[in-house]
């Protein structure tokens, strides 16, 4: 059954952290709330858990209304950022906290217990202190005390923020295949366009308490809502108005550069000539920025050595090629 | 770390004031109560005093009463301490800062707070003068602070986060209180009884003042009139051996424990607003609590400015302390407060020294077992402590020495607590970074480190100062009578009959306790110590 968000708002004061907010979850998928921090995507999941009163709006699954329901009775699992594991339990008995409520008979809470640290890569360590754990291990004991009473949606709440970045790579695929096994669909909030895309089916683009565009990473990267948007998902070349004299054939608002479709030749042999400002390695990639005179504007550009007509040295001219589908007209910010 | 020569030199120091002002007096008390005394065996007198009835009943009094007291300041301050952990309101810093008042109001103003509400002369008219309740209420009053603060210090930065990951996974709120608020609460209420068991333990002023008659003397009220009245000083060194060794092992468990409590906390704030019928809850609660903190103040304040058969506020209370300072025996205010102050400001300033000196050995010298011997005073009782020096030193006592170094002794431990944690929450690298720049060791304490530190003294001072102003016991063995301060002149005053007399203390008291007030208001606004 579809988890369905209905006009939910909430406000601290003055500040209207959740602007109402209307976003359905497909059962069995994972969801990615991404957006900068402070932009209420937090508290938005505070609200789907319960945690937070709405002072607008509703949580619903199926035709279920679940907004006056208290937390303990949505039967949503959450993992926290800072974990939250009780210093006081071991770790078998944090992974079985929630199955003690459900008045899960010892015996079958134990073998669930056994079955959920082997998924999480924890096997045998239920005797364990929690504190005596790594960051790691701690994030994958959140994980398997959320999933252990079989929630109906799991909610994440950027679970990998407090990992360094190696591990956050590896636990990043991990939840991945994790999630994808869950028949429980999954809500995982997130700064990190990387971490979203990585993750979730679909991603919903947060900010200021409000959703600004929902849809797969592919949908989202080809046709981000807007130049903020465009911006925030790591597209470099993005223009509030059109470069004078490009001659395009589109130009309403804002306009995106795809340089991933664009190629460097010999200076005259493009849409217009651009000169080396900088050029920085990246690996065995460069990462250059151009100046396109003619338009008055500057372009980052990527790529390999291969695909340079000569070297890169600051000062030294190319054309730029650019087919008509590496322009894009983005529309403007809401 | 390596330690070098300054914080050498510094704990050096530090250790040889400890030796001095607070071993060497212990360690005589320990000889002079074991010591074979005309051709009795060695520890006799100490084995007859602990098998005399007499004192193996004021023992059992004193545990007693103590572990009564430390019950029901749990009973009291427990729930508040969840609740104020749990919700944000209106009004919660104040309420927050009002209930750390008692615990740091002077002993003498408790006391006489309790006789302006309960007393003979109370305002509730209930006389529960010499009766186990008063001592008892006396104690949940001063404090209840402490297990509310402790306590609720504790579960702020970790029970909300981690209740609501039980309510994710099932619970319901009461279960949340059951299976992970209490549990999570047990170790700091053991901790905070622990400390007000201690309190409890060695309580004088408030036992002195409200109940006088002998059935009610603890260990403490036992030792000052066995050294001050009846001069038995043999007896009072073996009762004070006794208190002071379970001190010792009360204090020993309490900062294991304490070291157990910091490496699982967790800082931030996630209290919420209450809703529904948590209002009730909360209110109540917050309304008795309140009540029975400001009852007493309140009392004194009303009746300070009252006068036997007239029902109009006046001040004659406190124009009597001006005018009346014929009387013999008596200290007027402006001597009483002169000697206050003077004292406060003297032993300030040592204690800033000395427990300067013991943070700076701690923090860069890196030994362990001074931090543990920086706590000792704590552990040593005033009245032990000015006995000892009695023994140890009886010159110090005649002149004007022995006040401020009793105090400076018994307040430089705060000190130490309130710069240790400033000290070590100094980057390493600020340090590195001057000596880099060529400033020597001394330079870096002078220019780097002396100047960050200026809070956390202004802080610490306003400590010592205020342990010094309101100290009772040590001062009453130690001083001369010209020389008495407001606690001291308060209780003389109360130890007279009269109606004058009373209502003269009531004013002392009301001016020991603004004065106070005052200098925790200068603590309120900056950071806390480690306690």
């Amino acid at each position: 059954m579809n988890l369905r968000l209905t006009g939910l708002a909430k406000r601290y004061g003055a500040v209207t952290a959740v602007d109402r907010v209307t976003l359905e979850l497909v059962a069995g998928t994972t969801l990615a709330l991404l957006g900068p921090s402070g932009c209420g995507k937090s508290t938005l999941l505070r609200l789907v858990a319960g945690l937070e009163a709405p002072d607008a709006g509703g949580v619903a699954i199926g035709d279920q209304d679940l907004t006056r329901t208290p937390t303990a009775r949505r039967g949503f699992g959450m993992v926290f950022q800072d974990f939250a594991l009780f210093p006081h339990l071991d770790v078998g008995a944090n992974a079985a906290f929630g199955l003690v409520e459900a008045r899960v008979p010892a015996a079958t809470r134990a073998a669930r217990v056994r079955e959920l640290l082997a998924l999480v890569g924890l096997a045998g360590l239920e005797r364990r202190k929690v504190t005596e754990l790594s960051g790691g291990q701690q994030q994958r004991v959140a994980l398997a005390r959320a999933l252990a009473p079989e929630p109906r949606l799991l909610l994440l709440d950027e679970p990998l923020s407090n990992l360094d970045a190696s591990l956050r790579e590896s636990l990043k695929l991990e939840l991945r295949s994790i999630l994808t096994g869950l028949p429980a669909g999954a809500i995982y909030v997130t700064h990190d366009q990387g971490e979203a895309f990585t993750v979730a089916d679909t991603v919903a683009l947060m900010r200021a308490g409000r959703i600004v565009q929902v849809g797969t990473s592919e949908e989202l990267l080809a046709k981000p809502a807007g130049p903020w948007a465009a911006r925030f998902l790591g597209h470099d070349n993005v223009y509030d108005t059109a470069p004078q004299g490009a001659h395009l054939p589109v130009s309403d608002g804002a306009l995106l550069l795809r340089a991933d479709l664009t190629r460097l030749g010999e200076p005259g042999t493009g849409a217009t000539d651009v000169s080396v400002a900088t050029a920085a390695r990246e690996g065995l990639a460069w990462r250059l920025t151009l100046t396109a005179e003619a338009w008055g504007v500057t372009v980052t550009w990527r790529g390999f050595d291969r695909e340079l007509p000569g070297h890169p040295a600051p000062g030294a001219s190319f054309g730029l090629q650019v087919p008509p589908e590496a322009w894009r007209s983005i529309g403007s910010d809401a | 770390m390596r330690p070098s020569p300054t914080p050498r030199l510094a704990g050096a120091i530090a250790t040889l004031f400890l030796a001095a002002f607070l071993a060497v007096p212990l360690a005589v008390i320990l000889a002079r109560s074991l010591a074979p005394s005309a051709g009795e065996p060695f520890g006799a007198g100490f084995l007859a005093a602990l098998t005399d009835p007499y004192y193996l009943g004021r023992l059992g009094f004193t545990l007693g009463q103590a572990l009564l007291s430390t019950a029901l300041t749990v009973v009291v301050g427990l729930p508040t301490a969840l609740l104020l952990a749990r919700y944000r309101f209106r009004g919660k810093r104040v309420l927050t800062a009002a209930f750390t008042v008692p615990f740091v109001m002077p002993t003498v103003v408790a006391g006489i707070g309790f006789l302006a509400l309960v007393g003979p002369r109370g305002v509730l008219g209930v006389d529960l003068r010499n009766t186990l309740a008063i001592v008892l209420l006396a104690h949940v009053f001063y404090n209840f602070a402490v297990v509310a603060r402790t306590v609720s210090g504790f579960l702020e930065g970790v029970a909300p986060r981690l209740e609501a990951a039980a309510a994710t996974l099932g619970a319901t709120p009461w279960r949340v209180v059951a299976r992970v608020t209490l549990p999570l609460a047990l170790p700091a209420t053991f901790a905070s009884a622990l400390l007000v068991f201690l309190f409890c333990f060695t309580s004088f002023g408030v036992v002195l003042i409200l109940a006088p008659a002998p059935a009610f003397a603890t260990l403490e009220v036992e030792i000052y009139r066995l050294t001050a009245r009846l001069l038995a000083l043999d007896a009072a060194a073996a009762l004070a051996l006794v208190q002071l060794i379970l001190m010792v092992a009360v204090g020993f468990i309490y900062t294991r424990l304490q070291e157990r409590l910091a490496v699982s906390v967790v800082p931030g704030d996630a209290t919420r607003a209450p809703r529904g019928s948590a209002h009730l809850l909360l209110g109540g609660t917050l309304l008795v609590t309140s009540a029975l903190v400001l009852a007493p103040l309140l009392a004194l304040s009303v009746q300070s400015f009252g006068s036997p058969g007239s029902p109009w506020p006046t001040a004659r209370n406190y124009l009597g302390l001006l005018t009346q300072s014929h009387t013999v025996g008596f200290t007027d205010l402006w001597h009483a407060l002169r000697n206050s102050l003077g004292f406060a400001f003297s032993s300030a300033a040592l204690a800033l020294v000395v427990g300067f000196l013991f943070a700076y050995a701690i923090a860069r010298g890196g030994w362990r077992w001074l931090d543990q011997a920086s706590l000792l005073p704590l552990a040593t009782s005033p009245i032990t402590l000015a006995f000892g020096y009695l023994l140890a030193y009886p010159a110090l006592v005649g002149s004007v020495w022995g006040v401020p170094l009793a105090h400076a002794l018994l307040a430089f431990p705060f000190v130490t607590r309130t710069l240790l944690p400033a000290y070590r929450a100094q980057p390493p690298a600020l340090a590195a970074a001057a000596s880099t720049l060529g400033a020597g060791q001394l330079r870096v304490l002078l220019r780097v480190e002396l100047p960050l530190l200026r809070p956390a003294f202004l802080t610490a001072a306003a400590f010592a100062f205020a342990v010094s102003m309101g100290e009772f016991g040590a001062t009453l063995l130690l001083v001369r009578p010209e020389f008495a301060t407001l606690p001291v002149a308060i209780f003389d005053r109360l130890g007279r009959p009269g109606a004058s007399n009373y209502g003269e203390a009531l004013a002392l008291g009301v001016v020991l306790m603004a004065l106070t007030a005052a200098v925790m208001l200068v603590l309120q606004r900056r950071g806390r110590s480690e306690f």
